[in-house]
């Protein structure tokens, strides 16, 4: 749009010969960190893009060169090839950058009476190291976001989101003696995941890690940076989540690959992280369900009751936002419900549109093909009146070359995620000492 | 006598648009204007051999989908740039961009405000959700209840429905929004001045209204009508047919020759034919008769009525409710061709934004003040200006390598309060609205080759328009949809029968660029349906 004046001409002989110590050939050639280095100052465009502090680290690993955004982050959407990233997930252990999450440090003598209205939930039984899913409305009972709320300290805890929800956070606030602080920026995620998950970090030193529980957290050090490990991650799997520094992140993230490595753990990308999110049935907040403050069409709104089978409210909380609202809302059926669905087909479909009895009734919002299942899944909001409908099927797309087939694919909802191994709930298998 | 089907007076946009859809109805259409060019306040000029702009307007903004497929204008050679939304510089040095990115338009927030990157999602649910509801309305006539015991009931009980509809929480959420200033409402959202600076001051443009007036939110919605809904999360974009609105004026040229209309210029219409209540057909300066099915005015509603008309012809009443139309003069324009491309060091290189607009404004109380010094007609001090740099888009309206800026300046009163414009008082506008610019772009003032500083009086002479008010009468609340131009004549279609009136003075007025004239269009075809 605007005469490009400010680049240099192409003819500029100056320009091929600024870099000589660069060998294009080279595909480990070394990448100008300055590229990458996070300038919170510079104006919006005077940057390009923004960088996980993982990036480098997580670069040298790509294979595929494809990448993705997320949360406005340059994130790789696989590695190296999605179906090796899941076996090491499903089989041995995988590793992924998860920086990109939103999290927010909520600190001060109110935080629990603070965080007691904003969540549904009955935060009693949170002790200090632990962690608990945790999901927020407006008052009008519809949701605004969920995460995990981890207890750090008797005062301290952290939000962790897939959004960002500084405006409510902050306007819920008033009144209460609380700190809320967006530390994104300042705290760098890992998360491991898979039936090796305990054994790699063993084998990364961790001491004592297979006693570590489901949703319990501690800190530790890894290779001598400290680091707080935490039991997490939706893989319906065992698996930990690493919160460290951003400075020693990309040190945290070779160690690893380097310790373990021989175990089978395997780098992977965002991509393993929808898939496995797909397979336990966790739908993500942005893609499976809109925020009320993002829903244009009202009716695009959620509940908590549409959106989970254990619907993380606790009625018997006397005071928390959207309590009056949930209350008669709980009565009634809801209207549209997010389900998972399996649809048949053996290949990979691509799908949007699900019908019940040859009428439109629901969009399917997440798709893939679960391993797992050797099927298609997918989380689709579909009214509730059609989800008794006897034949529910869903209208792919099914690409060869560049001719195109429309195929109708009968449909089920499932009804027990396509991946929940007990090793989740589990205490890991005794390790080597 | 010459006769023809319709009769449109004024080759201004509108008047085009009703005279294109009237021509694909397949009606005989004469297009009547007494300026040497078509265009009317959408002409282009040449304001130094070589460099050409639009003259009296902006040159954003156009036409709605709607009305492009209708007339079938790309295959009359109309082409359309997006841009993004435009740039606000502020006194401090700072600047605030909209994006259309959703992502990138929260983080250009999150510089002022972390807090008001979040506020953004509610602030545009909100702001589509008002646009969405607006969008009935605004596609066709105003709704007025119909005469007739059975119509007159129905379109009540349809009324009555939606609005039985509407959630109580909404009808909270819709008082604030037509209610509150602007200032206020904004304040509800975001907490940085610099954001609410930026919303507004895009807002206060054309309008009447300060950010501390009354129903002044109200304006925030304009810019969201026809987003479409796969947009991207950010703010909305800015459409800009390429080459100017003197390319939507030759597309529609276009679409009326090609379906046998005639546009005819220098012929300007002084009277109405009318017998008994009826017009039959239009007279100009030179004596010559046109006889005619329908006359539509492209004039503004006071010219329309008051000077086209002998009064004793006007149902009683009338012509006192004409004249109180508000129509108020609250723009200058100043063109300048310049010799070189302006810099903006201050700006980061390579902003897309810039395209859109640059906007140079002070924050919400310089703006109230601005306006005020409108109200008691004191000559600017510190006006809001609007710039677009059109030559960015289309290369072929200046020499090359040289740049034509086009910029509206808001907040100039048609008469100071010491009495008319005096040429020192012109002269020092001009210079005031360059210094400005020089604040953003250093060196501007040496690189401009020709400048011009058009006054709403000037618009008055120049075009015919009342008050030099480029929106054709105040778009107050009490003066837009079935109130516009007056109550009791929500639509184009006029108490005398076959004059319709196609200017923004009707229905939807300045909202929808053509929509009044392709509602007196449709109006026109489905009155000539009726009668068989």
């Amino acid at each position: 749009m605007i005469p490009d004046t400010l680049l240099p001409s192409p003819q500029d002989e100056e320009v091929e010969n600024l870099h000589p110590e660069i060998d294009p050939l080279d595909e480990r050639a070394a990448v100008d960190p300055a590229l990458f280095e996070d300038m919170r100052a510079e104006p919006v465009f005077a940057r390009a893009v923004l960088t996980s502090p993982l990036h480098l680290a997580v670069a040298a690993e790509s294979r595929t060169n494809n990448w993705t955004v997320w949360n406005g982050f340059t994130t790789p959407a696989t590695l190296t090839d999605l179906g090796d990233e899941y076996r090491a997930l499903r089989g041995a252990a995988a590793l992924m950058d998860i920086s990109p999450l939103v999290k927010y440090r909520i600190a001060g003598r109110d935080a629990r009476p603070f965080l007691d209205r904003l969540v549904t939930r009955d935060l009693g039984a949170l002790e200090v190291d632990r962690a608990l899913h945790v999901v927020f409305c407006e008052g009008n009972g519809f949701v605004l976001g969920d995460g995990l709320l981890f207890r750090l300290d008797d005062d301290e805890y952290r939000l962790v989101t897939e959004e960002t929800h500084l405006a409510w956070l902050l306007d819920s606030a008033v009144g209460f003696r609380v700190r809320i602080e967006d530390v994104s920026a300042t705290l760098a995620v890992l998360s491991l995941q898979g039936p090796l998950a305990a054994l790699c970090l063993a084998e990364a030193g961790v001491a004592n890690i297979a006693e570590l529980l489901p949703f319990a957290a501690r800190w530790t050090e890894i290779a001598g940076m400290p680091a707080y490990v935490s039991r997490t991650g939706a893989s319906g799997d065992l698996g930990y989540e690493i919160w460290i520094d951003p400075d020693d992140a990309p040190h945290a993230w070779r160690f690893l690959l380097e310790k373990s490595g021989p175990y089978g753990l395997t780098p992977a990308g965002f991509d393993l992280r929808e898939l496995a999110r797909l397979e336990t049935g966790f739908p993500r907040a942005g893609k499976d369900y809109l925020s009320a403050f993002a829903a244009i069409d009202a009716a695009d709104a959620r509940t908590p009751f549409d959106l989970w089978v254990e619907p993380l409210v606790d009625f018997g909380k006397p005071l928390f936002n959207g309590r009056e609202a949930l209350r008669r809302l709980v009565l009634v059926e809801p209207r549209r419900r997010v389900v998972p669905l399996v649809v048949d087909g053996l290949e990979p479909a691509r799908f949007a549109a699900v019908h019940a009895n040859g009428r439109l009734a629901g969009t399917a919002t997440s798709i893939g093909f679960s391993p797992a299942l050797a099927a298609n899944i997918a989380l689709a909001t579909v009214d509730a009146a059609a989800l008794a409908a006897s034949d529910l099927a869903v209208r792919a797309e099914r690409r060869e070359g560049v001719s195109v087939r429309e195929i109708v694919l009968p449909a089920r909802v499932l009804t027990e995620p396509a991946w929940n191994n007990p090793r989740r709930l589990a205490i890991p298998a005794p390790l080597k000492a | 006598m010459e006769r023809r089907d319709a009769v449109v007076i004024g080759a201004g946009l509108n008047g085009l648009v009703a005279a294109a859809s009237l021509a694909r109805g397949g009606l005989d259409v004469l297009v009547l204007d007494r300026a040497a060019a078509p265009g009317g306040v959408s002409a282009e000029r040449e304001i130094a051999p070589g460099f050409r702009l639009p003259r009296y307007t902006l040159g954003s903004g156009g036409l709605p989908a709607r009305i492009v497929a209708d007339l079938d204008l790309p295959r009359h050679g109309l082409r359309f740039v997006r841009a993004e939304g435009g740039v606000s510089c502020l006194p401090d040095g700072s600047y605030h961009a909209s994006y259309r990115d959703g992502v990138v338009h929260r983080r250009e927030i999150a510089r002022f405000s972390r807090r008001d990157a979040d506020a953004w999602t509610r602030y545009r649910r909100d702001m589509l959700r008002a646009a969405r509801g607006l969008g009935p309305l605004l596609e066709g006539p105003a709704r007025t209840i119909p005469k007739g015991l059975f119509g007159g009931l129905r379109a009540r009980l349809g009324l009555a429905d939606r609005i039985a509809a509407i959630a109580p929480e909404d009808v909270a959420d819709m008082l604030r929004l037509w209610t509150l200033p602007m200032s206020d409402f904004l304040d509800g959202y975001f907490e940085s001045d610099v954001v609410k600076a930026h919303l507004a001051s895009a807002a206060l443009m054309r309008g009447t209204l300060g950010p501390c007036s009354p129903t002044g939110a109200s304006r925030l919605v304009a810019p969201w009508i026809g987003e479409p809904g796969d947009a991207m999360g950010g703010a909305p974009e800015t459409l800009l047919p390429h080459g100017g609105p003197a390319a939507l004026v030759r597309a529609l040229m276009s679409v009326i020759e090609a379906h046998g209309g005639q546009v005819r210029m220098e012929a300007e219409v002084t009277d109405i034919l009318i017998k008994d209540k009826v017009v039959r057909g239009v007279v100009l300066a030179n004596g010559e008769e046109i006889g005619a099915g329908s006359v539509l005015s492209g004039l503004d509603v006071k010219r329309s009525f008051l000077s086209l008309f002998q009064w004793k012809d006007l149902p009683e009443g009338l012509v006192e409710r004409v004249g109180r139309v508000r129509m108020k003069g609250v723009t200058a324009k100043v063109n300048l061709a310049l010799g070189a491309m302006p810099d903006f060091p201050y700006l980061p290189p390579g902003c897309p934004s810039v395209a859109g607009g640059l906007r140079l404004t002070g924050f919400i109380p310089a703006q109230e003040r601005a306006f005020t010094d409108w109200r008691d007609r004191i000559p600017p001090r510190d006006p809001l200006i609007d710039v677009l740099i059109p030559s960015f888009h289309d290369a072929t309206l200046a020499p090359a390598g040289m740049h034509v800026l086009s910029a509206l300046v808001q907040f100039v009163p048609e008469t100071l309060h010491e009495g008319a414009w005096s040429g020192e008082r012109r002269d020092a506008l001009g210079d005031l609205v360059i210094a400005r610019l020089g604040e953003i772009s250093p060196g501007i003032e040496s690189r401009i080759l020709a400048c011009e500083v058009l006054l709403p009086h000037d618009l008055e002479s120049e075009l015919g328009l009342t008050g030099g008010d480029l929106a054709y009468g105040e778009t107050t609340l009490d003066q837009m949809f079935a109130n516009r131009p007056f109550p009791g004549m929500g639509g184009a279609e006029t108490p005398l029968r076959n004059f319709y009136l196609c200017s923004p003075s009707a229905h939807p007025g300045p909202l929808v660029m053509g929509g009044a004239g392709a509602n007196a269009a449709a109006q026109v075809l489905s009155r000539r349906r009726k009668r068989g």
